[in-house]
């Protein structure tokens, strides 16, 4: 400062040039500070083991406590822990993490899912939950918009679906339609000869209805959805955790019930979460668990003794869901079905849907109960696709019969044995794990609106926009299944 | 004093030989009994003047009610720890009861020491174990900061009170408070005298704590377990506001003019930590906070130095260790259910224990001052002697009261009422160890409504 005073007392040809040369001084100094600090450190990384430290704690662990954990990293559970942290009143105000054994999602039922959106269901419930999920993923920027980051693009084809339906479900269908319309859907019957004006691909022959939704139904990208999920809440800051829950401590009270049945009601103290590849595990102190694990889920409520109790108490009910393996086909026809395609339903339960703009169609259908295939592995049944989709498929679609298989996959379908449609609620016998699992196939498009329902469940201690009672773990108890009519 | 601290010395040696299934029962007992002899301190024959006098420790109307509240808290704290602590091994059981009789011990010798170099050596040897407890049985990683948080920011204020008090020991000749309080003024001139006025002080207000450098609070009371909660808001926190009434004496007359920083720190933290209440999440958090704001105003009301005003101190002190230990008792039983301190988690929770809530319901209007309770006491007479000295001050400590009232309802409505989520209809029921544990915390503070003159300290 000295140094400026000096040149500013100085006429006026002399400051420009002590002002040019205290330009360079500076320039040279950072310059010269630069060099310096880059030395030390390529010195510093060029020694051996420089990032020693005498308490070698894996970076990689879960916190020690945490308020919520969400044991599965799928949609659901992602969303789930969106929705926890945008009703926390204040930034921070509860601890959540989302604990996730396979962070490449090979076997996750979310990402191998065909992505389709419909609300052509017979279930009221399941009806609200897909119109809520719908109109939060048509504003989906309004909700999951990060900053400096990209907006979400879920690739949202709003082509519909169409149910076709024969003589016989064509009542149901009718039925479903009724409900359908009450509920807000905006579904629509048509002809044989209606829906051969419409797309004049289709062979109506066999036909008696079909129901066409024309809006807020098709399908999107899987994938785009759970990461702007995941996006978002890691932005507000859920804790991302890659480990497996192979346990838990809990704490059992014994209860006498009404009818004098010994009950033991467990409280789970902290969850056990294993790293990956190794033997290291942390106990993640929690207060509340929720088990969103999907296809997996049935084994984790196993390991609180679900369902391990003789069969007539409480406690012998098992969690009913189990993974099923569906297979999905990509298959290419240059002449096939055009850009409006629907997603369309066969009644003898084969589906196809286009894929893209080059001609690619995905198909597939659902296996008889007793032709379930093996769930060890994700390996593709090709035989299956030729005996049990293409000819149904054919038949439908006459351009179908000329096809070429590019590409197949399987997922799991988190299968829920007794009724189909999804649990959402706490368990009886456990106080604080909540279940939002057994979607059996519709997971994916309800995901937002049950995310939402989990979270009111949870921090409300109620549902507040939509009442999901109906789908809580009661109607398993009470043996009384809410089944879904004419499902894929 | 030899009859309550040599009992509570071989509270140690009982601890460590008695059989570890009397382990509690046993310490438990010996402590009540010490708190009962501790009461024989307030018998005071005369108002003015020291008792239970011997060369280095007595008991005067200040330091009564501080020394009887710390011997009350140690059967407290054991009542409090005995289920975390009931899985764990014996001998560490061990340490930790004989860690808080230790801290006992301190306290007792610094809040009747007459000598100021004592005082200072039990001040900084409370933090010894408090910083053990902290680090050792805290819950979670953040405990290691706290720990440094609290240590360090309590060292450095009291390294300049080292200094000060060796520099008072050369200039008055002797560090005795019987003679100090009566000996001529020291000479105050230079800038100099300034700075050591700064360094008597700093420690204390440290320790108070003052809003500017209250951050160690709230970390340490969260992270620590429950007895440690409990000790640092009932009686650590009185060691400061103990140690700026004994040494405010000999610092006149730089008080009237150096005293206005603090007091306006003191009393602006109260509104702000009070606004930082309404927004917090954590209950404990929230809890620590609050004791910042009660103390903002015990230390506004010390610096300017008027018997109502120490007497609002005093009482406010007193009042504010019973109820904010009770707070954290009941954010204990809380938190040993749901693992959780978050506040949204435990919501409605009047419907499953309800003597436990009219506890709550107690202790939430004991921290909002409500009449006819000594807070309220303590903290009227704060604010009047405040006003006498500036009315501007109404301004504050009005709004500092509003803002008190407003959160400490809020954390009562936010525990008590509003919906019951599912998850917590299948909590154990409250032990009947809780409610005795919150009686012997409300208790003292409803009988102190009959007889406030035990708290009063000089004044009237």
């Amino acid at each position: 400062s000295l140094l400026c005073h000096f040149i500013f007392s100085s006429p006026y040809p002399y400051c420009i040039i002590s002002i040019i040369f205290i330009q360079l001084h500076l320039v040279l100094c950072f310059y010269l500070e630069n060099q310096l600090s880059e030395m030390k450190k390529k010195a510093v990384d060029a020694l051996p083991g420089s990032s020693w430290s005498p308490v070698l704690i894996n970076p990689n662990l879960p916190p020690e406590r945490a308020d919520i954990v969400i044991v599965g990293g799928g949609v659901i559970g992602w969303s789930i822990a969106y929705w926890l942290k945008q009703k926390e009143r204040v930034r921070g105000g509860l601890r959540v993490i989302v604990v996730e054994r396979d962070p490449t999602y090979s076997r996750a039922s979310t990402v191998l899912s065909a992505g389709g959106i419909r609300q052509q269901f017979s279930l009221l419930e399941n009806i609200h939950l897909s119109l809520a999920s719908a109109d939060f993923m048509r504003n989906i920027n309004d909700h999951l918009f990060v900053l400096k980051e990209d907006p979400v693009d879920l690739q949202f084809n709003h082509s519909g679906y169409m149910f076709l339906a024969n003589e016989q479900v064509a009542h149901i269908m009718e039925e479903n339609y009724r409900t359908q319309r009450s509920a807000g859907a905006e579904v629509s019957l048509l002809s044989p000869t209606q829906v051969k004006e419409k797309f004049p691909w289709i062979n109506t022959d066999g036909v008696a209805l079909a129901s066409y939704g024309l809006e807020n139904e098709g399908w999107f990208d899987p994938w785009s959805l759970l990461n702007a999920f995941r996006r978002k809440a890691v932005s507000m800051g859920v804790v991302q955790c890659c480990g497996e829950v192979t346990g838990f401590k809990y704490k059992t009270n014994v209860v006498n019930s009404v009818d004098g049945e010994q009950m033991f009601i467990r409280r789970i103290q902290s969850v056990k979460v294993q790293m990956p590849n190794s033997l290291e595990y942390q106990p993640v102190e929690c207060a509340i668990v929720v088990n969103a694990a999907g296809a997996f889920s049935g084994k984790l409520a196993e390991m609180l003794g679900i369902g391990s109790s003789p069969e007539d108490s409480i406690a012998g009910i098992p969690l009913p869901v189990e993974p099923r393996k569906r297979y999905i086909y990509v298959v290419h026809c240059p002449d096939g079905p055009g850009l409006d395609t629907p997603f369309l339903i066969d009644y003898s339960g084969v589906y196809f849907r286009r894929e893209g703009l080059g001609g690619n169609y995905i198909t597939g259908t659902s296996p008889e109960e007793d032709e379930e295939p093996d769930t060890s592995n994700l390996d593709v049944d090709h035989e299956f696709f030729v005996d049990k989709v293409w000819p149904s498929l054919a038949h439908r679609v006459p351009a179908f019969e000329k096809l070429k298989v590019t590409s197949a996959w399987a997922g799991f379908y988190d299968y829920n044995t007794f009724d189909q449609n999804g649990i959402i609620g706490v368990h009886p016998l456990i106080n604080n794990m909540y279940f939002a699992t057994g979607f059996s196939g519709h997971g994916l498009q309800q995901s937002p609106a049950v995310g939402r329902g989990v979270a009111e469940l949870i921090l409300d201690g109620n549902f507040r926009t939509l009442d999901l009672s109906g789908l809580s773990f009661r109607r398993i108890l009470t043996q009384e299944p809410m089944l879904e009519r004419n499902i894929v | 004093m030899l009859k309550i601290l040599i009992p509570t010395v071989m509270l140690v040696v009982t601890t460590w030989n008695v059989r570890a299934k009397w382990l509690w029962p046993a310490t438990l007992t010996h402590s009540l009994l010490i708190s009962m002899l501790s009461l024989t301190w307030f018998a005071h024959t005369s108002e003015t003047g020291w008792k239970s006098l011997n060369s280095y420790m007595a008991t005067d109307l200040i330091s009564t009610p501080l020394l009887v509240l710390s011997c009350w808290l140690l059967p407290i704290m054991i009542l409090a720890s005995q289920n975390h602590l009931s899985q764990e091994p014996a001998n560490r059981q061990r340490t930790y009861i004989s860690l808080l009789i230790s801290l006992q011990i301190f306290l007792i010798l610094a809040f009747s020491s007459t000598e100021i170099v004592l005082f200072f050596l039990m001040f900084e040897a409370t933090l010894i174990p408090t910083l053990m407890i902290i680090t050792r049985w805290g819950s979670q990683a953040e405990r290691l900061n706290a720990g440094t948080y609290f240590l360090f920011y309590t060292l450095a204020g009291s390294l300049p009170l080292l200094v000060s008090i060796l520099y008072i020991q050369t200039c008055a000749g002797t560090t005795s408070l019987l003679i100090l309080h009566y000996a001529p003024a020291l000479p105050m001139t230079s800038f100099a005298d300034k700075l050591l006025w700064a360094g008597c002080l700093l420690a204390f207000l440290v320790k108070m704590p003052l809003y500017g450098i209250h951050l160690w609070l709230p970390k340490a009371h969260v992270e620590a377990p429950i007895a440690g909660s409990m000790v640092l808001a009932a009686v650590l926190l009185k060691l400061g506001g103990y140690g700026m009434m004994r040494i405010m004496v000999i610092l006149e007359p730089l008080t009237k003019e150096l005293c206005y920083p603090f007091i306006i720190l003191a009393l602006w933290g109260v509104i702000m930590t009070g606004s930082i209440c309404l927004r917090q999440t954590d209950l404990k958090s929230l809890i620590a906070y609050s004791s910042v704001g009660h103390m903002g105003l015990v230390a506004a009301a010390i610096l300017i130095q008027t018997p109502w005003s120490f007497t609002g101190a005093l009482i406010l002190m007193i009042a504010h260790g019973l109820t904010s230990s009770a707070l954290f008792c009941l954010a204990n039983t809380n938190y040993e259910r749901t693992h959780s301190r978050t506040m949204l988690l435990a919501r409605g929770l009047q419907a499953i224990f309800p003597l436990m809530a009219s506890w709550w319901f107690l202790a939430s209007l004991a921290n909002l001052a409500l009449p006819p309770l000594p807070n309220l006491m303590g903290e009227l007479m704060i604010v009047t002697s405040l006003f006498n000295w500036s009315w501007f001050t109404l301004l504050l400590t009005g709004a500092g009261t509003l803002i008190t009232a407003g959160y400490s309802l809020y954390m009562f409505l936010m525990t008590q009422r509003g919906p019951l989520p599912v998850h917590i209809l299948g909590l154990e029921p409250s032990h009947s160890r809780e409610h005795l544990l919150l009686t012997l915390h409300l208790l003292p503070l409803l009988l102190l409504i009959m007889k406030p003159e035990l708290i009063w300290g000089w004044a009237i």
